[in-house]
């Protein structure tokens, strides 16, 4: 689904942001990529979805070569791609359905279409209740989990999420990275950038490990259960933490 | 494009317009103006080219003639004439027509002339016309060699200097329509660019969901060619006012001054505009667009 060759991404400005990083992520995985900040990061993420090219090396998405995608192809390949970021990035004047519903619209969806599969995918979020409320009336929780269904409303082959969690407290994290497993259970290959060291220890799934554009860690984890003895340690913390909450 | 979307982008294009209504309106002012400019530019010079025609048609050598020549010298004179370069008419007047005719632009001083008759003072010339103020100088120099020819004349000194101002006037009109065009296009790119920045949100977004370039430039491009077609409606009528007012004060003033009469110019002139000012707005926009859509 995903390979990298021997990628190197040196920015205009000179700095180098990723050195011979070589990965092959395949369909229905989930993979975390850690690292300090600087360490590449948000760039590999921006290097699947187009948004920049290696300097040099190679990047495939889907069996194609991105050095060598048309750029009129370029929004083609992003409709194969859910894309969440730290900052949300919804539309302040539109709801949440519209939102949503504004992916759908700009690939030519039918209205049909789209008032069927905007709700079911509310529904999936748990926002099914938010559907007309405008994002300063919605929590951080609540932006984020718009901004997944809004990248998930098109069934893409992969998600991308490059640190959904960064602005949101260790209860809210969580229920963000359960949705995004349970979008991997469905068979969507799913790549979360974080910091979150504790969530990636908890969840007992692959791991690139980043520093300073290099791929200093890829580690796979066996334990593919759904709710593994980390997660569960983890989740019984924030319960234990949170007491006071129901 | 489908139905559906031509309609969203139509949509979004009035509804932005509407949001930035006072941009909207100093934009399609300025796209009013200059292509007022522009139409009053364009009357002037269909009008001087009018104008320029009727000299030029009028420009002629004469030819005055020997006493002497019977009527198949002066058939023989014509043909050779005739087939110099640039000459397109040639026209045989006699002493007798010459008269008769100066008598009749006397007219009431004709009894100036009385008498004269039996000694007409006037020579049977040849009027010759050419095809144009180029060609005058070597018509009249060819056929002062010809022999029957006593005295070649063209008094046309000032017409052709009026052509001359005419042909300049043209070309500086010209370079003045282009930096208007030029100026119109800044206009109206910069008032798209402010929506297009009001707007950058959105745009990164459809980009990131797949959105294609077309997608994102139409409803900007259709703002663009709302403003302009606005701004060049305006320009038209109000330069359709003007002309008629124009054509009405010349024909009742300056009458020997020909003018081209208000239809079906107006008309030509008002789809021009509309095509003018609707392109400059769709060019102007899909500029300020481009930079946007950079990968
Ligand atoms: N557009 C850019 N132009 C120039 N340098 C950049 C650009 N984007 C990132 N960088 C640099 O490239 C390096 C890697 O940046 P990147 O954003 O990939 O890191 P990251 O791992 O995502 O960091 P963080 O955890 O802080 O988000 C950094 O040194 C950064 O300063
Ligand atoms: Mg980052």
């Amino acid at each position: 689904m995903l390979q990298f060759y021997d990628v190197c991404k040196t920015y205009p400005n000179g700095t180098v942001a990723l050195n011979k990083a070589s990965a092959t992520i395949s369909k229905g995985e989930f993979v975390f990529i850690v690292g300090p900040s600087g360490a590449g990061k948000s760039t590999l993420v921006r290097l699947i979805y187009r948004e920049e090219l290696p300097t040099s090396g190679y990047v495939f998405v889907n069996g194609a070569n991105l050095s060598r995608l048309k750029p009129r192809a370029i929004p083609y390949l992003r409709r194969n791609i859910g894309i969440v970021f730290q900052d949300y990035k919804l539309l302040p004047r539109q709801t949440t359905h519209e939102n949503v519903a504004f992916a759908m619209r700009v690939i030519g969806a039918t209205p049909r279409d789209i008032a069927r599969r905007v709700p079911a995918t509310l529904d999936l979020v748990g926002l099914s209740d938010k559907a007309d409320a405008y994002p300063d009336e919605l929590s951080g929780g609540e932006q984020q989990r718009a901004a997944l269904a809004r990248a998930i409303v098109n069934r893409p082959l992969i998600v991308l999420a490059d640190e959904p969690t960064g602005n949101l407290d260790p209860v809210t994290s969580w229920g963000i990275v359960q949705l995004l497993l349970e979008i991997n259970r469905g068979g969507t290959t799913v790549v979360m950038a974080t910091h979150a060291k504790t969530i990636v220890d908890s969840v007992r799934r692959r791991v690139i490990a980043l520093d300073r554009g290099c791929i200093v860690r890829d580690k796979q984890r066996s334990d593919y259960g759904d709710l593994g003895g980390g997660e569960r340690a983890w989740a019984q913390g924030l319960s234990a933490s949170s007491s006071g909450k129901p | 494009m489908g139905a559906r979307s031509f309609s969203l982008f139509l949509r979004e294009a009035l509804t932005s317009i509407r949001r930035n209504g006072l941009m909207s309106l100093a934009s399609a002012t300025t796209v009013a103006v200059s292509l007022f400019i522009l139409a009053v530019f364009l009357l002037t010079a269909v009008n001087v080219d009018n104008l320029a025609s009727t000299i030029e048609s009028g420009l002629e050598v004469r030819l005055y003639l020997a006493a002497d020549l019977d009527s198949t010298a002066v058939d023989g004179l014509k043909a050779q004439v005739a087939s110099l370069d640039g000459v397109t008419e040639v026209r045989y007047v006699s002493k007798a027509e010459a008269l008769a005719t100066l008598r009749q632009q006397l007219g009431q001083d004709s009894d100036l002339l009385e008498g004269i008759d039996q000694m007409n003072p006037l020579r049977d010339s040849l009027r010759v016309f050419t095809k144009g103020s180029a060609w005058v100088d070597a018509v009249a120099a060819g056929a002062a060699t010809l022999i029957g020819v006593e005295d070649v004349g063209y008094t046309h000194d000032l017409a052709q200097r009026i052509l001359r101002v005419i042909t300049a006037i043209r070309l500086g009109g010209l370079a003045l329509i282009g930096l208007m065009v030029l100026a119109t296009l800044f206009v109206v790119s910069n008032t798209v660019r402010l929506t297009i920045i009001a707007r950058s949100e959105e745009i990164t977004v459809m980009r990131f969901v797949g959105a294609t370039n077309w997608f994102i430039r139409w409803p900007f491009l259709f703002e663009g060619m709302f403003l302009g077609l606005l701004g060049a409606a305006a320009a038209g009528l109000a330069a359709w006012q003007v002309y008629i007012w124009a054509v009405s004060g010349i024909y009742t003033n300056v009458s020997f001054i020909p003018v081209v009469p208000v239809y079906p110019l107006a008309w030509r002139l008002g789809f021009s505009l509309l095509g003018v000012g609707g392109l400059i707005g769709a060019l102007g926009s899909v500029l300020s667009v481009r930079r946007f859509l950079r990968v």
